[in-house]
């Protein structure tokens, strides 16, 4: 029967129902199957079939159908050539061996392998591969605190795309506070101090950093920091220019981390800021990664870490 | 040719498929805003304000579990009850028995929302429901086959309907899932907390074997059984092929048990066994197909009916989304698209127009001809119908693109190399480019839900104008036999 043959026929009600009803007037023609549906139905089949003969497929008591003409070929651990049948699994390794991207990469990470810092830091090139992967490995390790950019969270998270470094600027210093995490502790002093206490070291610190202060409270201040009472010098030093051993901060150069001090809209604000900090104390870590990233890897964000902030 | 009388409504256990269907509209309206509120923190987490309860992790359940089995599941307990009685022309088999499912899965449905938002959870997805209430589900899926099962045998029609195949392959596999994937072992009596009995990749061929079924035999079969019912229904056409019918339910059934492990490619799940996926869902598209011609097809010679009744524009785009979606599913569970697709959004998009394009759309379609039958009246507004109908047609069109977007640009940047052969993106830049398609997917579901807002107004107006007509009816009576 033609198409249009059976549409007529349809139409009038000569392609038969099935001859039940159902609800009254639920009835059911009785068309065959359209035969594209049919044919691409036997289609899908045959894709499948083919699947079946190449690739891995139909569980046989213990073992399974391998597939044929099909095998990849990789090196394993002890450096001999494998040939297998194909599967995933040889499939990572082979890419990861000879897959055009990660020959190049691993070609670049040998040659930044075998150079010191300094022979890195005046490659372009090797500085370029540098920044390439270092910028990924510090998106997906490093950002969640110190921000895509590296800028820190004020407070918090230290900013590394400033001058200052608390733990050391140089390539050996960065390296290590990589591998190995930091511990930040400055103690609270809300039991030592009293308010006025407080205001006053609170002003010489300011005072440091050429902040305009009262200056009889900073004076008054400048006795606690420096004498017994605060002890404040024993880490900041004298001079109030930091120790990097104990991460403790150059108070002189109005660079701040943790006292938001840029963000204080006026003297009082300042003020507050710093007592915040001097009251509270300062309790922040960085953790190691030596066990979680490759020695090649720790070097690499290094040297990264390093030329955002303009090392030392 | 109609082989025995018709049994008047009034012999219908009408009154729990009204319950059903309203709680069907209740649950949908709470589900989808679950989701349009989880879809708006993804584009802006602040709006969680920190409040667990309402976190995204704890509202996504919430908002699969009352839009799939709140929604879904009351929609098909509805129009499953109706089916069954009016092409079986007999009485449910028993109203006690309807009675335990309604109160059973509402209890069910509303508890487990709850646990969820207070942080118990299975963790197996569309299963998070902890062991009490899969004991519960239990017992009223038993009550829904054995009700099911006796109506069937009572029925005054020599042949089942076709929809009826379908509504009783869902609840039977419905049933075999449910059970095999939540066997655990509760850590003691008076806790909700449970360790399954399956661990690693058992457990997570499981999981998906079960994952996968419950798109097959709940969102596909079942409501399969209720296109069967209602689109040659409101065509006023008969089906166009019961040979087609029998192919496809047959096909669909068998097929759809082996594909679930498509969703574990490339992981540790043996090659055998996702090669064995990937073949049996490309076998499966045809089949799936089956159903979309057998409705769509019931409509050829009556296509004008598109121009005059919104209705059968739901009917007709939920078959159209249906094909769409049975045909992407085959295309992303190949390995080499799953490469792409995998842990990205496509997958959120690909099951959104399944479940909004079709599941939603075949069960609002169903429901405009059904509840005005239920209350003995007409829709209160048509016009009402075509608003919904363009609401939510422009929101699933905005949800499913702004998905593909996010999805296989999110799958294309991971695997993106630079010069030197690296990863040229890191995870957060992915993440910093799905902004702007989450923005845009939540306002598609914003669409979607104004639309089932406009459509609850409808219904609650025909009940009330349904009340209005019988006391109307009533004083009439009244007033004649006053006369008299």
């Amino acid at each position: 029967m033609s198409e249009s043959q059976k549409q007529d026929a349809q139409k009038q009600g000569a392609v038969q129902t099935t001859g039940h009803a159902w609800d009254g007037d639920l009835q059911e023609f009785n068309n065959p199957l359209p035969n594209w549906w049919v044919w691409s139905f036997y289609a899908t089949v045959v894709f499948a079939l083919i699947y079946w003969v190449l690739y891995p497929a139909w569980p046989v008591a213990s073992t399974y159908t391998k597939g044929v003409m099909n095998t990849i070929t990789f090196t394993n651990d002890a450096g001999e050539q494998v040939e297998t049948h194909w599967n995933t699994r040889a499939l990572l390794l082979r890419d990861m061996q000879e897959g055009k991207h990660a020959v190049r990469s691993r070609e670049y990470m040998e040659q930044v392998a075998a150079a010191s810092y300094d022979e890195i830091l005046a490659d372009e090139e090797m500085l370029a591969f540098t920044r390439s992967v270092a910028r990924g490995l510090f998106g997906d390790n490093c950002a969640a605190c110190h921000g895509a950019g590296g800028a820190g969270v004020m407070g918090l998270f230290p900013n590394l795309v400033d001058d200052s470094w608390l733990w050391g600027g140089s390539v050996e210093e960065i390296q290590l506070t990589i591998a190995e995490g930091r511990m930040g502790f400055m103690p609270a002093f809300r039991e030592t101090f009293d308010d006025q206490q407080l205001d006053a070291v609170a002003s010489y610190v300011l005072s440091l950093s050429g902040h305009e202060v009262d200056t009889d409270l900073a004076a008054s201040g400048k006795q606690i920091f420096q004498g017994e009472a605060g002890g404040c010098y024993y880490c900041h030093t004298s001079e109030g220019t930091g120790m990097k051993s104990q991460g403790a901060p150059n108070l002189t150069d109005n660079i701040w981390t943790v006292a938001d001090v840029p963000g204080a809209q006026d003297h009082e604000a300042r003020l507050a800021a710093v007592k915040k900090v001097v009251r509270d104390g300062v309790v922040r870590e960085m953790p190691a990664w030596q066990d979680r990233l490759s020695e090649e890897q720790i070097r690499l964000l290094t040297v990264y870490v390093h030329q955002l902030g303009g090392g030392q | 040719m109609a082989h025995s009388s018709v049994a008047t409504p009034q012999e219908y256990n009408y009154e729990i498929i009204r319950k059903f269907s309203i709680m069907a509209l209740v649950w949908g309206l709470l589900g989808m805003s679950a989701g349009l509120y989880a879809a708006l923190q993804l584009a802006y987490p602040f709006l969680n304000f920190d409040i667990p309860e309402i976190t995204f992790g704890r509202l996504r359940p919430v908002h699969t579990t009352l839009v799939i089995f709140g929604f879904g599941g009351s929609a098909l307990f509805a129009t499953s009850y109706y089916v069954l009685q009016r092409t079986c022309q007999t009485r449910l088999y028993s109203d006690t028995l309807a009675s335990i499912t309604f109160w059973g899965w509402q209890a069910v449905i509303l508890l487990g929302a709850l646990s969820y938002m207070l942080g118990f959870t299975q963790s197996k997805e569309y299963a998070e429901f902890e062991w009490p209430l899969d004991i519960a589900i239990t017992v009223v899926w038993v009550c829904y086959f054995w009700l099911y099962v006796q109506t069937l045998r009572l029925r005054s029609q020599p042949h089942i309907y076709v929809a009826n195949w379908f509504y009783l392959a869902f609840i039977l596999a419905t049933a075999i899932l449910h059970i095999f994937n939540n066997i655990a072992i509760p850590v003691g009596l008076f806790t909700l907390k449970s360790y399954s009995v399956y661990s690693g990749v058992q457990d997570a061929m499981v999981q998906w074997w079960y994952g996968h079924n419950a798109v097959g035999f709940f969102l596909t079969a079942a409501f399969l059984g209720m296109m069967y019912y209602f689109v040659p229904k409101q065509a006023g056409r008969p089906v166009y092929s019961y040979r087609l019918s029998i192919v496809h339910f047959w096909a669909l059934s068998f097929l759809y048990m082996w594909v679930g492990a498509h969703h574990l490619h490339w992981t540790a799940l043996p090659d055998w066994t996702s090669t064995l996926a990937a073949t049996f869902s490309i076998m499966l598209l045809l089949p799936s197909w089956g159903g979309m011609i057998n409705g769509i097809m019931t409509l050829s010679g009556a296509w004008h009916k598109l121009r005059t009744d919104p209705i059968m524009l739901f009917l007709i785009a939920a078959l159209s989304f249906y094909g769409m979606s049975t045909f992407e599913g085959p295309l992303m569970s190949l390995k080499s698209v799953n490469a792409l697709s995998h842990y990205t959004d496509w997958t959120i998009g690909h099951v959104h127009s399944g479940a909004l394009g079709w599941v939603a759309l075949i069960s609002f379609g169903s429901f405009y001809h059904m509840i005005p039958r239920l209350y003995d009246t007409r829709l209160y507004s048509t016009r009402l119908v075509y608003v919904h109908f363009f609401l939510a047609t422009i929101g699933i069109l905005l949800y499913i693109t702004a998905m593909w977007v996010s999805g296989i640009g999110q799958g294309l940047m991971l695997r993106a190399f630079d010069d030197f052969g690296n990863l040229a993106y890191t995870f957060m830049e992915t993440v910093t480019f799905m902004h702007v398609p989450y923005v845009v997917r939540a306002i598609g579901g914003a669409f979607f839900l104004s639309g089932v807002i406009i459509m609850a107004y409808n219904i609650l107006m025909t009940i009330r104008q349904a009340k209005a007509e019988q006391a109307a009816m009533e004083a009439k009576i009244a007033a004649k036999m006053a006369r008299a």
